[in-house]
């Protein structure tokens, strides 16, 4: 029989062995920081919209006719507008702004209340570019000198819940997100199944104490193999062909409902679940992005069909779960000649769950004419993301040490949540 | 019993660096006496084989004896050099994808099925097992990097509109005859090339309301890099400049045009730069501007250094720089000085986690394994997030360790699946490296051809114990082979 040195063990000699005496430069240093300790608050779910997704198409300012006056084609048309048909119109929310049509199905949590958006918020950085744009926001930093962890590797970093899970963090997809690096190993995960090892016992058996014997203690790699190896034990006697949703949501075939569906039921098995992030990508629409329906009403379809399963799903869990979901920036006010956008400025982020201040859009709006756009034609920023992302994790988190997560920000509470 | 992270380390640096054999002389010591009679293997320096780990997608005996036999230094010479380099058996090999060599149309119309369906899947399989048997059985190791560098640094991915078909062509004629030629003349075809006028949306550039998306990424992606000093204005203003640059819908499908009914007529201002009305030539003056420019030549510089030495030295970007300026962007030149100082001078080695191409080609390529169907590698490249031209945006795939390391159980199922004969296609004789009967020498002999050197004592009888109850004729190597190319050690290169 192999010994398995349990993560208690681990962790306990982790500090010993992080002295920075016996690491390499070029080593992933283990930084221990001292931790606060707290109960775990929320189970945090963060969706990345990866492309500058064009968020004046996903909740739209119907009340603004500088709006149609910069969209002729693109413009989703306003709740009342009878020249459209009616499924085609934007869902009005409060008399001034609309969902996309593609996102009704989030009606629901809109009028639960459990449903949130914050518009015209971002980052400060105007770079429009969105590979500089994703890094400085995952990494919750102003400039390259930040830190180089990620805002939620300092957020799990920073404080102790007592949470010893291989699974506290997880990334969905084969690529671990920016946002996830830290000093906590954040795992990727495809698939619930793929992490069922099949076949003949001796030989898993022989692989098991291989990978054991291998993966013992020191630098990230290492770490995150034993979190591997963790994940392997925890996730054996999880089927997602067995897992039945509740109040019978019905979740999008594809990467993002599959993705959602098994952070659902990793939730419900209690594996010690923290933190899943997901992305979604495909939103860099500057050719034919379409209007009501089209490119983007498709990935909306999605997104929104997703979200609302998940809501549907969670329902008796909505308590003690928060959702966010985000984009890199906006983009251009006006379409351009290819019946696309180009990159702009100002986005939006949705709130979902139980203690969400919702059915309302937060923030203060900047409005769209002349003048009040910034830049070449852009939405304003009126609420820096930080000021969202930290209230989440002081009031849903449990964790205080916002001036380590968000270093060289003063972020101020817009009330967007219940503490 | 564990593996103590002091030895852990003691391997890491023996791997990493010359400076670091010497505060590990006891693994040094047991490294001398190995000699080809014992394991098979011509002996090589492990500073030496880590070099040559950086410089091919894993050495095969046949780069280790041929780098012992004339030097490191000779040995990149020679592989720069590639078109003097033998590979008559690749390309019979490559024979069998025909689409490689057909013209846009040809693709387009082959895609083309009846009732206005397409395949949209034989096209680009066949460009990704073309790159996979380039990587694991081309004889021009360094060359073929250079591609994957250039194929990630212009990044197309197969999924986006006629990029499918259009990438083919992309590969053949941009990334490949310029790969270790001038970048000027890379950056000019990628420029024209339809397969990134259509990944970047630039076939629909036209006056009035310019599309930015192409402009955008060329100045910030493809040479000036973000902090290259180019502004928002910039951006507009090349985008102007791009309008009418197309690609052919009907007749000649898939080839670039210049439309000039959708060009805008007016002056443009590029980077301080007056462009006086000149259709197509305009946004061609910026390219070769582009081109040559200070700030090109250190961020391409500089991408080169980290893909291949994984640092970024101040003084040796520096002089990259001034070879790429003297010679007006030639690659060859230019790598030449990255890596005979970085790699072949008494430089220390720093460790570079291995991406999902390399893990699999290293494996495969080291262990001289029989590959004859490339699909279960893509598969396994799926699942580690790296199958080639399938990276959704323009940045290519990722040259940090932590995107790739949290994704660790495809590659552990990717070694036993292979040990255990379960790879379709792919065969595996362990018995050309294994000479020996007894456990420690044979797991020395495999350490050898995966690592480069033998493992810490303490490390090999802790994978041995694991494996106390394997038979040691035919399992313990396999256990032993997977063990190696599971561990840590063997996700750096």
């Amino acid at each position: 029989m192999v010994t398995t040195i349990t993560r208690r063990e681990f962790i306990k000699s982790a500090p010993l062995v992080a002295s920075a005496l016996t690491l390499p430069a070029w080593m992933p240093r283990l930084a221990f920081a001292p931790a606060q300790s707290a109960p775990r608050g929320d189970t945090l779910v963060v969706v990345f919209l990866r492309g500058a997704a064009d968020m004046l198409n996903v909740i739209v300012p119907h009340g603004e006719t500088a709006y149609y006056a910069a969209r002729p084609t693109l413009g989703i048309p306003r709740p009342d507008d009878n020249r459209a048909k009616s499924d085609l119109r934007a869902v009005d929310l409060d008399g001034f702004f609309g969902l996309h049509p593609s996102l009704h199905p989030l009606m629901d949590s809109w009028q639960a209340a459990q449903l949130a958006i914050v518009h015209a918020c971002g980052a400060p950085d105007e770079s429009r570019s969105h590979f500089r744009a994703m890094e400085l926001m995952e990494r919750g930093v102003d400039d390259e000198r930040g830190p180089a962890s990620g805002w939620i590797g300092r957020h799990l970093a920073t404080l102790d819940t007592g949470n010893l899970s291989p699974l506290r963090a997880i990334g969905l997809g084969a690529l671990t997100p920016r946002s996830l690096t830290g000093t906590v190993p954040a795992t990727a995960l495809r698939s619930i199944t793929d992490f069922h090892l099949r076949g003949d016992p001796r030989a898993i058996a022989h692989m098991r104490a291989t990978l054991d014997a291998l993966y013992t203690e020191g630098d990230s790699l290492n770490t995150i193999g034993r979190e591997t190896i963790g994940i392997l034990d925890t996730l054996q006697a999880l089927n997602p062909d067995d897992y039945q949703p509740s109040a019978s949501a019905q979740y999008p075939d594809s990467d993002f409902g599959m993705s959602l569906r098994q952070v659902a039921m990793l939730i419900k098995a209690e594996v010690g679940l923290e933190v899943a992030a997901i992305d979604l990508g495909g939103w860099d629409t500057h050719f034919a992005q379409g209007s009501s329906e089209g490119l983007m009403a498709n990935l909306l379809a999605d997104l929104g069909a997703g979200l609302a399963a998940f809501h549907a799903d969670m329902r008796d869990h909505a308590d003690k779960l928060t959702v966010v979901v985000m984009s890199e920036f906006g983009r251009r006010t006006y379409e351009n000649g290819s019946l696309g956008t180009d990159h702009g400025h100002g986005s939006a982020m949705f709130l979902m769950g139980g203690n969400v201040i919702g059915g309302k859009v937060h923030g203060q709006w900047p409005g769209l004419a002349e003048g009040q756009l910034i830049g070449p034609g852009d939405l304003a920023v009126t609420t820096d993301y930080r000021d969202v992302l930290a209230e989440v994790c002081l009031k849903r988190l449990n964790n205080p040490a916002i001036g380590e997560i968000f270093p060289d920000y003063q972020p101020q509470i817009k009330d967007i949540l219940r503490a | 019993m564990n593996l103590s992270r002091r030895d852990f380390l003691r391997l890491a640096g023996l791997v990493a660096s010359s400076a670091a054999l010497s505060a590990c002389t006891a693994v040094y010591d047991r490294v001398a006496p190995l000699t080809e009679e014992t394991t098979g293997l011509p002996p090589l320096a492990p500073r030496d084989f880590a070099a040559l780990n950086r410089m091919t997608f894993g050495p095969s005996a046949e780069e280790r004896e041929r780098a012992r036999r004339i030097g490191l230094q000779a040995w990149v010479e020679e592989q720069l050099a590639f078109d003097s380099i033998d590979d008559g058996a690749l390309d019979l090999r490559l024979r069998g994808y025909k689409t490689l060599w057909q013209d846009a149309d040809t693709l387009h119309s082959f895609s083309d099925l009846l009732f206005d369906d397409e395949d949209r899947a034989t096209v680009p399989n066949e460009l990704r097992e073309a790159a996979l048997m380039r990587q694991l059985f081309s004889r021009r190791q360094l060359y073929e990097s250079v591609v994957e560098f250039w194929s990630d640094h212009f990044n197309i991915t197969t999924e986006k509109g006629d990029c499918f078909y259009l990438k083919t062509v992309d590969d053949r004629e941009v990334i490949r005859p310029h790969a270790l030629g001038s970048f000027r003349d890379l950056l000019w075809a990628s420029a024209h090339s339809p397969a990134m006028l259509t990944y970047l949306d630039n076939q629909d550039n036209r006056a009035g309301t310019p599309n930015e998306n192409y402009a955008r990424e060329l100045l910030e992606l493809h040479t000036l890099g973000v902090d290259g000093g180019y502004s928002q204005s910039d951006v507009m203003e090349l985008a102007r400049c791009l309008t009418g640059w197309t690609v052919k819908e009907h007749f000649w499908r898939g080839q670039f045009t210049f439309n000039p009914d959708w060009h805008d007529k007016g002056i443009k201002n590029v980077l301080g730069m007056k462009i006086k009305p000149n259709g197509q030539t305009e946004a061609e003056q910026v390219v070769e501007h582009l081109a040559v420019h200070p700030q090109t030549a250190r961020f391409v510089v500089t991408k080169l250094a980290r893909r291949f030495l994984g640092e970024e030295s101040a003084d040796l970007i520096e002089r990259g720089v001034q070879v790429f300026l003297k010679t007006n962007g030639d690659i060859s030149s230019v790598l030449r000085v990255v890596l005979l100082d970085g790699l072949t001078s008494d430089r220390s080695i720093t460790p570079k986690f291995k991406r999902p191409v390399h893990f699999v080609t290293s494996a495969l390529r080291q262990l001289n394994a029989q590959v004859n169907d490339f699909g279960p590698h893509l598969e396994t490249l799926a699942r580690l997030g790296q199958l080639p031209f399938n990276w959704a945006t323009p940045d290519g795939y990722p040259d940090r360790a932590e995107a790739w390391q949290g994704n660790l159980l495809p590659r552990w199922q990717f070694a036993f699946a292979l040990v255990r004969g379960e790879t379709n296609g792919t065969t595996l004789d362990l018995s050309a490296f294994v000479q020996s009967s007894d456990p420690a020498a044979i797991a020395d002999a495999l350490a050898l051809v995966l690592l480069g050197a033998p493992l810490p004592a303490a490390q090999r009888d802790s994978i041995l114990s694991a494996m106390s109850d394997a038979d040691t004729q035919t399992e313990l190597p396999a256990l032993l082979t997977a063990g190696i190319l599971a561990s840590p050690a063997f996700q750096w290169r």
